[in-house]
């Protein structure tokens, strides 16, 4: 064999190969899709733990495919990620998820890209029992593109032997807040107190201050929002340096190694600090009341279809299934999470009832963010501006003055779209 | 003047202590948390050494169904990357290594002109081709990926490794009547084997550790890095750390396998008289 002939042979062989291989580890066009001839695969995104992922795939799941006669592949993706996977499913034309389970608070962007189907003529699926805002959380300029699952919100948890030392209560009001951010900080030469307020993340507790204080965050220079930015410019120096690094995750971190002693976040810290950590001195409470009142931020998770799902008529029935009397009672015994639906009684564990009725309480007063497209810039411009208040030291008026005609820039710009 | 060589060499070796120990300590902390009972992580004075050893959040990890697949999956796309950037980039690599300086300059930037894009910013387009050529959840899909930023950064190396090799050797067995072939397996390749050596490690690791394009590319199936983000996103603080742990090990396995190729003389034996 020449050696021309060698290197023919040998550029066809890697050819084969390599076509071999992409052959071989490719996906077939139908998988996914179909489990067999009758039965379909319905795909479904949500966040959750290990513990939460064990109750829905042996309590929750298995009745539906019976039911239905349907496999459901359910699969981890955190909420900030559906949006980056939609958004390239839909760009290739190849959908292949079928729902999401989305946080109520990142829901904003799905609708402005046009990443989820419009479910309002599902609307009348959502039950009677409903209460909270769970079911205008899905709403967008007037029609319904989320239908409510699982309300949730934040509680405010402390470590209950510090306070004893220091002799201090669970702050109830604003000034009690600050009264416990100045004792802690004169206790320990360090601020312990900390709040999940990031400057850069979601607004969830900026927006509970604002509201509390009886501002609008759409509006920004109301008198609400500068009594609240007013006030928080009081209280920064006091707080922990931790609460520019608090998310879900580390929050719990601080709170467990007792780098903080105060700190808001989601009721399923609990079962990190208290039930595996064993810190069973980490207690919880509602939250404290501005100067307009009691108002929390309402999370938890919606449910929508995304555009091009391919079975949507079985997403709709797995939908329906998830808002049940007899799927939300499971939720709430076996997880202990609240239910959206006036008529579900669960009982949950003893150890959890403090924390389960604190998150309750702050259900009662919670209200979802505004839903409005043009949030992602609302958001940006409460993030910056409170970082030049608080961290700058800048006058609030003027700052907020700035940032307010930002936002109505954000709003002309949507509505002239 | 022995006093002060004394000194100069305690300096040296205090300097490399102190550097070891800032950089294994974070991995024994990482260690030592996955082994230990909670109390004697979560206080604010948390011990140095381990009191109680315990094994249940290693048991956690192995019993969670959240291993193995990713496991594979990872090790297999890292090495599936290692292998085919070496196939294309060593023989090429060499043909570069002996153009003229002018064009060689060239073909350097031209490689490196991919890299000039963030990866989050090409991650969208590409993984959106990828999709439609319904490459989501497969291993091959993410070799591709993986490939598209590790190809260029080790041409670079081994079109410097390739460079500093005389091009005297060749000749000299060229007279010895060795074929091009065998000149580049039996003379070239031995010579050039630590740059190999290091491209490769640097193209698995990075491959390994990738998150990017694994995010977009995976949704049943998830490598290692997704599966230590869903940890650290949802999970408690001792399985992130026995996860994280898991994933420190093969790296230590494949540093440990190539670094007998690390070593300096390669080079300097084969040019000797």
């Amino acid at each position: 064999m020449n050696t021309s002939m060698k290197k023919l042979v040998t550029v066809g062989l890697s050819t084969v190969m390599v076509s071999g291989i992409i052959a071989g580890c490719a996906k077939s066009d139908d998988s996914g899709n179909t489990a067999s001839s009758e039965s379909k695969t319905l795909r479904v995104t949500m966040a959750l733990s290990e513990e939460e992922w064990a109750v829905m795939r042996k309590e929750i799941i298995p009745q539906f495919e019976q039911a239905n006669n349907a496999k459901v592949e359910a699969i981890q993706v955190e909420a900030k990620d559906v949006v980056k996977k939609l958004e390239a499913m839909k760009q290739a034309g190849k959908m292949e998820i079928d729902l999401i389970a989305q946080d109520v608070n990142n829901t904003a962007s799905l609708v402005s890209k046009g990443l989820v189907e419009d479910l309002s003529a599902y609307k009348s699926k959502i039950p009677s029992e409903s209460i909270g805002k769970l079911v205008d959380a899905g709403d967008f300029e007037g029609k319904t593109y989320f239908l409510p699952y699982r309300p949730n919100v934040e509680i405010n948890y402390y470590n209950e032997k510090k306070f004893n030392q220091y002799g201090l209560t669970p702050p109830t009001t604003w000034d009690e807040l600050l009264h416990v951010a100045k004792t802690l900080k004169e206790k320990e030469q360090i601020g312990r107190l900390a709040l999940k307020i990031k400057l850069s993340g979601d607004v969830i507790e900026i927006v509970e201050f604002i509201r509390q204080a009886g501002g609008d965050p759409l509006v920004l220079n109301d008198e609400g929002t500068i009594k609240a930015y007013t006030f928080l410019q009081e209280l920064w120096p006091y707080l922990s340096e931790d609460t520019l690094k608090a998310s879900f995750s580390s929050t719990n971190g601080f709170l467990a190694q007792e780098s903080v002693y105060y700190a808001p976040n989601w009721p399923f810290g609990v079962n990190i600090i208290v039930k595996e950590g064993g810190k069973t001195e980490i207690k919880a409470n509602s939250g404290y009341s501005g100067p307009a009142g009691a108002v929390k931020t309402l999370g938890g998770e919606v449910v929508g279809i995304p555009v091009g799902s391919p079975n949507k008529e079985l997403a709709v029935s797995f939908m329906e299934y998830l808002m049940s009397k007899e799927v939300q009672e499971t939720m709430v015994t076996k997880l202990g999470w609240p239910s959206f639906r006036s008529d579900v009684y669960g009982q949950v564990e003893d150890w959890q009832k403090p924390y389960f009725e604190a998150t309750q309480k702050g259900l009662e007063v919670a209200v979802p963010l505004s839903n409005v497209p043009y949030w992602a810039d609302v958001n940006k411009a409460i993030n910056e501006s409170l970082k030049e208040v608080v961290i700058d030291r800048k006058d609030v008026k003027t700052t907020l003055d700035k940032y307010a005609a930002v936002i109505q820039k954000a709003k002309s710009d949507y509505e002239n779209k | 003047m022995a006093s002060k060589s004394a000194n100069t060499k305690i300096w040296i070796y205090l300097s490399v202590l102190i550097i070891s120990f800032c950089m294994i300590a974070p991995v024994y902390i990482l260690i030592k948390i996955s082994f230990s009972e909670p109390h004697e992580v979560l206080t604010q004075h948390p011990t140095f050494l381990i009191h109680d050893v315990t094994f249940k959040h290693w048991k956690q990890v192995f019993e969670s169904g959240n291993l193995w697949e990713p496991l594979r999956k990872s090790f297999t796309v890292a090495s599936l990357t290692m292998l085919l950037a070496l196939a294309i980039v060593t023989p090429a690599s060499y043909a570069i290594s002996r153009l003229n300086k002018k064009a060689k300059y060239i073909f350097i930037l031209t490689l490196f002109f991919t890299k000039m894009f963030p990866v989050v910013g090409i991650a969208l387009p590409i993984s959106v081709t990828f999709l439609k050529w319904n490459l989501l959840d497969t291993d091959i899909g993410l070799v591709l990926a993986h490939l598209i930023g590790q190809l260029p950064f080790m041409a670079w190396i081994l079109v410097a490794t390739f460079s500093a090799i005389p091009f005297d050797l060749e000749e000299s067995a060229a007279i010895d009547g060795a074929s091009r072939m065998q000149t580049l397996s039996k003379v070239i390749l031995p010579v050039a084997m630590q740059g190999i050596a290091v491209a490769a490690l640097y193209v698995w690791l990075n491959s390994w550790n990738e998150f990017t394009y694994a995010l977009y590319l995976s949704l049943s199936t998830k490598t290692m890095p997704l599966q230590i983000y869903y940890y650290v996103e949802r999970g408690g603080f001792f399985q992130q750390a026995a996860y994280a742990t898991i994933l420190a090990i093969p790296v230590v396995l494949i540093t440990f396998i190539l670094q007998r190729y690390l070593k300096s003389d390669y080079l300097g034996g084969a040019v000797k008289g």
